[in-house]
């Protein structure tokens, strides 16, 4: 069964799986054998925009590509992480087709929940396999069930831009309650059945911030971050006026490190002491026993992220 | 768990012979789908959605599934230059223009092409003017097997208009096209020869007219080459096979009666074999033909199993652990799945372990000896290796389309190494005349030694074939290509090498112990003889059989394993002595076709002038590693090549392939040189099993097998033309040369002679070596008395803070002999330093440790390098030697994929003081080892 919905709105009533790019779904049905029904929006004209009001403030359609968000000249001048966050996920034929909805809303690329043999609490199974099996990408902030962590970069990014999420036939208003605390081992976001996301909303960029995301993976290019970390900074005088860091790839929902942005309030802008609280992003990591290693990954992409960002050009000028 | 199936009920096919150099089953059992079965598929779930489309510039119709992929859709109009790699977007091959756009068509839904415009690689050309990417890859050699080249250039060519569009012709970064090209896979690691092309193109400096590298170039940019999975016969059913969730388990029975009641399907094979045990995830069951792919998977998902799940051994640890049941209990130790080249010798058995094999040992007390003795008066440096399982997963997947012209004539399209021996091997299973049987594969995508054999993609197409009596199709998918499609076996290596005080080897020792899954015969420690002097050794191997898929001969088997190990130690022992590492090699090296690359190597700045072992001390730390290799010379004494003539110029034939390896384009070369013409004067026929016998594609061997018999047709066929013109023109003193017939009043052009003569058929056979074989030859294979030999040196940077190598730069001097097409030499050389560089960095096979199924099952998860991985690549060849062989050369494609995770390894020690043991360096690992 499959049904196109003419617009966004059109597309509610959980009817069956949403389907925009394709990117995520096509192969998760294939794997899985799925065949249940389709909504699919390649007809919805609506959500296609990015979009800046009179006060500033941005709203991305959730039909926006991924390469369109990443080449918009605005988001590049205002949101240079999220841009940067964007410009780095996947291929570029991926990020051709693939949605900033689909993006938010694609699934854990858990080894264990794509492999039709195993059993996996998000297919419905008793056990997470990959807890008492082989965790070596998984999370190392244990939000315990489930031992995956979440796929979504812009998530992540739009994490650190505090942005509200528009949801039609539903009353979520954050990408942070999108995600919730990851504790549902059972979910991959909280958007509930028959509700569509129909864009996200960023403020207005704040003018002097600098924004650096990072991606850390084994290969040069075109892979599954081991750890990433978008940080905006405010600097004035130089000290560090405000601070925002959002990590991805660690926990099963993208995280804020709100102990390792307090600190950076008042701290010097010197490589030195960006180093120093890059250490902070240790704190409340659990790992399994064989992501170990992502807590040391961890405080090097921020340490890195943070130096980088002192040295990057600030937003509307300096 | 239900169902009244007993094996009375089975149709026996007779066929019972286990294939001993496979892992296949012997099939036991095979059902017809019932009379009463409707011949067509009717799901009334089966939902078509029309879509109106532009293909190519012409308007389309479509009536699409809703989960269909543009790419099917696309594919089946015969559009089949986009090609499957992977199925989840990550290689690239499928990549078609969507409105202008470069797109994995394997995830676009077909219904998106509602009122757009597709473009296929197959448009690009505007009639015989090809685009300037196309011609560029083809002048630069960007291409081996072709398989993901119509992705590559299509992608490429969407780079090209932009660049030229915003910066005219200027020659864009190596990190530009890295980026443009990130969703771009290449296992035959064309991507040195692709940043060329890519960046001449743009900057506009290919030559006009420029030849191309390899005969069948154009087809392979044209997207006009056709592969195994690309054949479409008239009636042809599709086949799907069940494989195994379980590592171990006995099945008690199997029934299929609901699928074969499922419309549209046609019959079933057992593929169990009489055991009833499964011995690894992954394995099949049973296949089923129908006429649709959908309905053959839906048939596979109403098979009813009553199954005993039996708990596994998956680690070499648990398989020899006290009391560990015996995978391979006595008597059932015959016929099993071989994991390497050549005869399985009788050895002992223990448990699941087996060996010592250790034929090369000499005087192995002495060099235990020799080794105490020298830890207080000498040297020894000592460690275990580790090295993870490694999988081909060539681009083009096992593949077969197996068709009967009646009881006793086959014809297999087959994504082969070998359609001779294959044509051999069907017809000796089967029992039928080998004329009768013809295996054809005009071209592979990529083989690296997985498809070398006999396997059960054809078994499971020739037999639903027979049982069915229509063409039956069946390939893998990315998954189980990586899980059952081969892989290189794990090993641990304890090894040690000791010098007396002045620097003289005085011992040497190596037990490896490797796993290859089901499958036996690993030999890794051997390989240490093959290099240093002859000093005393105690050399070993042995076997652990697990509950794993079984490995397969990958590209110099043994040996990158065997290198990783050797090549650290001895640069151990080299710094343990204050020794520079290549004096110390230069000195023990008794191999002379290498002695000239220890002075081109030492030219190298980057090697001269490095500083001392971790003297960087920041955050990225740099250094540069240095590693030999050898590797034995084979070469077939019976292949032959055919050569006639025609008005227009000569036909050379023989049954070979081309794998990407360039066969085709060697043989025209060898002969067009001898006529005075162009290599594309000369039409080359293969992959073809009734042609004259050729060589597989496999054991660095097809070159050194061809170039002999090239000569000798063309000798012969020069003789006889010489005697036409003689006749015809009434010559004295008539000869051949370069440029035609000879003279006392000048020389008559072959072309001229082609275009009156009658046709004229010979075979050239391959003289034997001067001085004769190492070893008479065993299976048709002749080990030659030579080794080649091979420097390599590589150039990394080590993020401390991330954990990540970079591999710089890298440089590989060869000793081969005579080169015969340099390009595609050097197109050969880049990929083994790339596919090595991915071994030493990235690539490895995960399963569940607790069941043993796949992790690791997509090309997203089984990392291998792409083009951002590779820094520049240098090729030398240094051409000396090899006189006695015909053709005056020996093997390359192994020996360029043995050093480069032993130089990778070494340059990282130099650059941090940390000595990596095992396999690949992660950036955990880079990370524990630095104790961060």
């Amino acid at each position: 069964m499959i049904r196109f919905a003419s617009d966004l709105a059109a597309a509610q009533g959980g009817d069956g799986e949403i389907r925009a790019g394709g990117t995520d779904l096509q192969e998760r049905r294939r794997m899985h054998g799925a065949a249940g029904p389709l909504v699919d929006l390649r007809d919805a004209t609506d959500g296609r925009a990015i979009e800046v009001g009179a006060d500033g403030r941005v709203r991305i359609g959730a039909l926006v590509t991924i390469a369109e968000l990443a080449a918009d000249a605005g988001v590049r001048a205002g949101y240079p992480g999220l841009a940067q966050a964007a410009g780095g996920l996947a291929t570029p034929q991926i990020r051709a087709v693939g949605t900033v909805g689909g993006n938010l809303l694609q699934h854990t690329r858990c080894w264990y929940y794509r492999a039709p043999e195993a059993e996996c609490l998000k297919r419905g199974g008793s056990t997470c396999s990959a807890r008492k099996g082989d965790h070596l990408w998984h999370a190392c902030f244990d939000r315990g069930p489930c031992a995956s962590v979440h796929a979504s970069t812009l998530g992540m990014a739009l994490l650190a831009y505090d942005a509200r999420v528009a949801v039609l036939g539903a009353s979520l208003a954050t990408v942070a309650e999108l995600y919730g605390d990851g504790r549902d081992a059972t979910k991959h976001n909280l958007l509930p059945d028959g509700a569509v996301l129909s864009g996200v909303d960023l403020d207005a960029p704040r003018r002097g911030e600098r924004s650096v995301y990072l991606r850390v993976i084994s290969r040069a290019r075109a892979e599954w971050p081991l750890v990433e970390v978008l940080v905006r900074l405010g600097v004035e005088a130089d000290a560090v006026a405000w601070a925002k860091v959002a990590v991805g790839a660690v926990a099963s929902v993208p995280l804020r490190l709100p102990h390792v942005e307090a600190a950076l309030v008042g701290a010097p802008a010197t490589p030195e002491a960006m180093l120093a609280i890059a250490a902070l992003a240790r704190e409340g990591t659990d790992p399994l026993p064989m992501t170990g290693y992502k807590v040391d990954l961890l405080e090097g992409a921020v340490a890195d992220a943070l130096e980088r960002a002192l040295v990057e050009q600030p937003v509307g000028g300096a | 768990m239900t169902g009244g199936t007993t094996r009375r009920g089975f149709l026996r096919t007779g066929v019972g012979a286990a294939l001993t150099t496979t892992a296949c089953r012997p099939t036991v059992g095979a059902e017809r789908a019932p009379e009463g079965t409707p011949r067509q598929a009717e799901d009334p779930g089966r939902e078509r959605v029309r879509v109106d489309t532009t293909v190519n510039g012409g308007a389309r119709a479509f009536d699409v599934g809703p989960d269909e992929s543009a790419l099917e859709v696309v594919r089946a109009t015969g559009l089949t230059g986009a090609k499957h790699g992977c199925g989840h977007g990550a290689c690239g091959a499928c990549t078609m223009l969507l409105d202008g756009t470069p797109v994995t068509t394997c995830l676009l839904p077909a219904t998106s092409l509602h009122g757009r415009k597709v473009h296929t690689v197959e448009s690009l050309a505007e009639g015989d003017a090809l685009h300037p990417i196309q011609r560029a890859f083809m002048v630069e050699d960007a291409l081996q097997c072709g398989y993901c080249t119509p992705g590559f250039v299509v992608e490429a060519a969407a780079f090209y208009d932009r660049w030229r569009a915003e910066h005219g012709a200027t020659e864009p970064s190596r990190d530009e096209i890295a980026a443009a090209l990130a969703g771009h896979l290449c296992r035959c690691g064309s991507y040195e020869a692709i940043y060329r092309a890519v960046g001449r193109a743009c900057a506009g400096t290919i030559p006009a007219g420029a030849a191309a590298a390899r005969v069948d170039a154009r087809d392979k940019v044209c997207g006009a080459a056709i592969y195994t999975v690309d054949v479409r016969v008239p009636g042809m059913l599709h086949a799907k096979a069940l494989h195994a969730p379980w590592a171990h388990a006995r099945v008690r029975r199997m029934d299929w009666s609901k699928a074969l009641a499922l419309p549209g399907t046609r019959g079933v094979v057992d593929l169990l074999g009489p055991s009833r045990l499964v011995r690894h995830a992954g394995q099949e069951l049973l296949a089923i033909a129908a006429v649709d792919e959908a309905t053959a998977a839906r048939a596979i998902a109403l098979v009813e199993l009553d199954v005993d799940v039996l708990p596994p051994l998956l680690t070499m640890e648990s398989a020899t652990a006290p009391g560990a049941a015996p995978i391979y209990p006595r008597g059932d130790r015959r016929d099993l799945p071989n994991a390497t080249e050549g005869p399985l010798l009788p050895e002992r058995w223990d448990g699941n372990r087996r060996g010592p094999l250790d034929l090369l040992s000499k005087r192995g007390n002495k060099a235990e000896r020799a080794i105490e003795e020298a830890r207080s008066v000498g040297f020894v440096a000592d460690g275990t290796y580790y090295t993870q399982v490694q999988c081909h997963s060539a681009l083009e997947p096992h593949a077969a389309v197996a068709s009967w012209d009646g009881p006793e004539r086959l014809l297999v399209y087959l994504s082969t190494q070998g359609v001779h021996a294959m044509a051999q091997d069907l017809a000796q299973r089967y029992g039928l005349r080998e004329d009768d049987v013809r295996v054809v594969a005009q071209h592979v995508g990529g083989g690296f030694g997985a498809k070398a054999t006999l396997q059960s993609e054809a078994v499971i197409a020739v037999e639903l074939a027979k049982l069915c009596g229509a063409p039956v199709r069946y390939a893998l998918d990315r998954r189980m290509e990586i899980m059952i499609g081969g892989n290189r076996p794990g090993s641990t290596i304890e090894c040690a090498v000791a010098t007396d005080r002045a620097g003289e080897m005085v011992g040497m020792r190596a037990k490896a112990t490797s796993t290859a899954g089901i499958a036996v015969g690993t030999v890794t420690s051997i390989l240490f003889r093959i290099i240093y002097p002859d000093a005393p050794r105690e050399l070993s191997d042995f076997d652990v059989v697990t509950h794993a898929p079984p490995g397969k001969p990958f590209r110099g088997p043994g040996g990158p394993p065997a290198f990783f190990a050797l090549e650290q130690t001895i640069d151990a022992l080299a710094h343990a002595r204050g020794e520079d590492p290549l004096v110390v090699r230069k000195r023990w090296d008794p191999n002379p076709a290498r002695k000239p690359l220890y002075a081109w190597a030492d030219s190298i700045p980057a090697w001269r002038d490095r500083g001392a072992v971790g003297a960087d001390t920041g955050r990225h730390r740099r250094g540069i590693g240095v590693a030999c290799g050898a590797w034995f010379a084979f070469a077939e004494p019976r292949a032959r090549v055919q050569l006639e003539n025609t008005p227009d110029g000569l036909v050379a034939s023989c049954s070979t392939q081309d794998i990407g390896n360039g066969v085709r384009t060697s043989i025209a070369q060898l002969v067009a040189k001898r006529f005075g013409l162009r290599a594309d004067e000369v039409f080359v026929r293969i992959g073809e099993s009734n042609f004259v016998h050729g060589p597989m594609a496999g054991g660095s061997r097809t070159t050194s097998s061809i170039a002999g018999p090239c000569d000798a047709a063309a000798d012969e066929l020069q003789a006889e033309l010489v005697d036409v013109a003689s006749r015809r023109w009434r010559l004295q003193e008539a000869e051949a040369t370069e440029a035609g017939v000879r003279h006392e009043g000048g020389v008559i052009p072959w072309r001229d002679i082609f275009r009156v003569a009658p046709k004229i058929v010979v075979v050239g056979h391959r003289p034997r070596d001067k001085g004769g074989y190492f070893l008479p030859p065993v299976q048709g294979i002749a080990a030659e008395r030579y080794v080649s030999g091979s420097i390599q040196l590589s150039q990394v940077e080590v993020d401390t803070r991330l954990g990540k190598i970079r591999v710089l730069e890298s440089w590989i001097g060869l000793g081969v002999g005579r080169i015969v097409s340099p390009a595609l030499a050097r197109s050969q050389a880049e990929g083994g330093v790339i596919q090595g560089i991915g071994y030493a960095l990235y690539e490895e096979r995960r399963l569940d440790p607790r069941a043993g199924f796949l992790l690791t099952a997509g090309l997203e998860d089984y990392r291998i390098a792409g083009i951002g991985d590779v820094g520049p690549i240098h090729v030398h060849f240094d051409e000396h030697g090899y006189e006695k062989v015909p053709g005056h050369n020996v093997g390359l494609g192994e020996l360029v994929t043995l050093t480069p995770a032993a130089a990778i390894a070494n340059a990282v020690y130099h650059a941090t003081k940390w000595r990596p043991d095992s396999l690949p360096l992660r950036p955990d690992r880079v990370l524990k080892g630095l104790g961060r």
